[in-house]
């Protein structure tokens, strides 16, 4: 096989945040590893993944697809999902808040659909 | 298509209020299809309030439970019984019936061939692991013979059922199979079922590490996955293959697409005979 190329392209910077875990559901199963086709997935010392060469990833999403748990996000992070991240109405199990003290807000917090226009 | 993003679907479909992350084990293939059925839903065009999701007891019967749309946790082998209910009595729903193996096969079994006799408009997802999963690894119908299980510890010594192949001799509409590692297939699968009209059968082979997997000496749940992806053979090159070649892979996709008269035409047939009939002081 050759050697694959590790150019670090301009974007690479931007695209750090390309491929994304959520470890509080991550059950460390490997998948998201074992099945990338483009090896940009690599498990740390604790056996949790993280994207060591998302230059090299082409959006395929079979991580995302391949994961059990939900715990894998691809895409461009924008500046309104990072904001929206944690943001999802109240506080988990305060008043209010649909979403009690065990659940996961960022998981559950609305993403603007691709197509759609925001309104804020 | 764009793929929805796994945190909108997480967000529209999941239940809020469910504890995450689910119950079943790191790496069992009922997570991915949990995500494969969510995504084939929203494709569908359907509204959380036009879909039913119905299931047996066993780990594959947890699913619905996490999916924000009605849904009934029934008992043992008994899922297609109670969605039979639901669609007679309210034929608008898109109901979906996801059984285990040994939800659908053992217990439920005889249910499964009249459901598919009878060809009631239902979409029934059988998740095939090969064994019990939730009671720890008891051998099920569909286990493959010499396979060790906590009931057969020197090796099953029965034949299996072809799930998807007794579907299709009982007179389903609809049979189809994909493994949980041909995940778009598997998506694309499940709205065809959801599209189609009769009684549509998803067979969906999924590695049970915990129960299975380990009794059999494979090393871990990637090993499970990567075998699935070799034995799954898309269904159009399987027919040109030879009986040898064949042997130890199943073939993937859709296996039979039939227009049978459908149950709920009869059953509205009838109905209005019984109407005109006691309308005219005949019964
Ligand atoms: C009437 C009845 N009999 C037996 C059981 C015990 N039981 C619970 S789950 C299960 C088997 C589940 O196996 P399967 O349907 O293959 O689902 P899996 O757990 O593998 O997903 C059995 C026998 C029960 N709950 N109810
Ligand atoms: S989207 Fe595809 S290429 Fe990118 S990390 Fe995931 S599996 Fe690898
Ligand atoms: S596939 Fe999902 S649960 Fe498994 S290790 Fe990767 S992120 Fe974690
Ligand atoms: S026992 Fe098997 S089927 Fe049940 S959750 Fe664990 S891996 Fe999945």
């Amino acid at each position: 096989m050759a050697a694959r190329k590790r150019k670090q392209s301009p974007q690479h910077e931007d695209q750090r945040e390309k491929v994304r875990f959520y470890p509080a559901w991550c059950k460390r199963c490997g998948n998201c590893a074992a099945f990338c086709p483009q090896h940009v997935i690599e498990m740390d010392q604790w056996g949790y993944p993280h994207a060591v060469r998302t230059h090299d990833c082409i959006s395929c999403h079979m991580c995302e697809k391949l994961c059990p748990d939900f715990a894998v996000t691809v895409g461009e992070e924008t500046p309104s999902s990072v904001s929206r991240r944690g943001a999802a109405g109240p506080s988990p199990g305060t008043e209010g808040s649909l979403v009690s003290q065990d659940h996961s807000p960022e998981r559950l917090a609305k993403t603007p659909h691709p197509d759609e226009e925001e309104h804020d | 298509m764009t793929v929805p993003s796994t945190q909108t679907v997480v967000y529209e479909w999941l239940r809020h209020d469910k504890k995450f992350p689910h119950v079943w084990c790191p790496g069992c293939g009922l997570g991915i299809l949990l995500g494969a059925l969510v995504r084939a839903l929203a494709a569908s065009g359907l509204t959380k309030d036009q879909v039913a999701l119905v299931s047996g007891i066993g780990c594959a019967g947890r699913l619905p439970v996490y999916v924000d749309v009605g849904s009934i946790h029934t008992t043992h082998g008994r899922a297609l019984t109670f969605a039979t209910g639901i669609k007679l009595s309210k034929p608008e729903l898109t109901v979906v019936v996801v059984m285990g193996d040994g939800d659908a096969m053992a217990i439920g079994g005889n249910h499964l061939i009249h459901a598919a006799r009878r060809n009631l408009d239902l979409v029934a997802v059988v998740v095939n692991n090969r064994t019990f999963g939730m009671t720890g690894g008891q051998f099920s119908p569909t286990t493959p013979m010499g396979a060790k299980t906590t009931t057969a510890l020197y090796g099953h010594i029965e034949p299996e059922f072809d799930i998807a192949a007794v579907c299709a001799t009982a007179g389903a509409a609809l049979v189809a199979r994909s493994t949980v590692y041909h995940v778009d297939r598997l998506e694309r699968l499940l709205l065809q079922a959801l599209q189609k009209k009769g009684f549509s059968v998803v067979e969906v082979m999924s590695p049970c590490y915990t129960n299975f997997g380990r009794q059999n000496l494979m090393a871990s749940h990637v090993v499970m996955m990567k075998q699935l992806k070799e034995q799954g053979i898309p269904v159009e090159r399987w027919q040109k293959m030879s009986e040898i070649e064949r042997r130890g892979s199943f073939p993937l996709g859709v296996l039979v697409d039939r227009d049978l008269p459908g149950y709920l035409d009869s059953y509205r047939e009838v109905c209005k005979t019984a109407a005109k009939l006691r309308s005219e002081g005949k019964i």
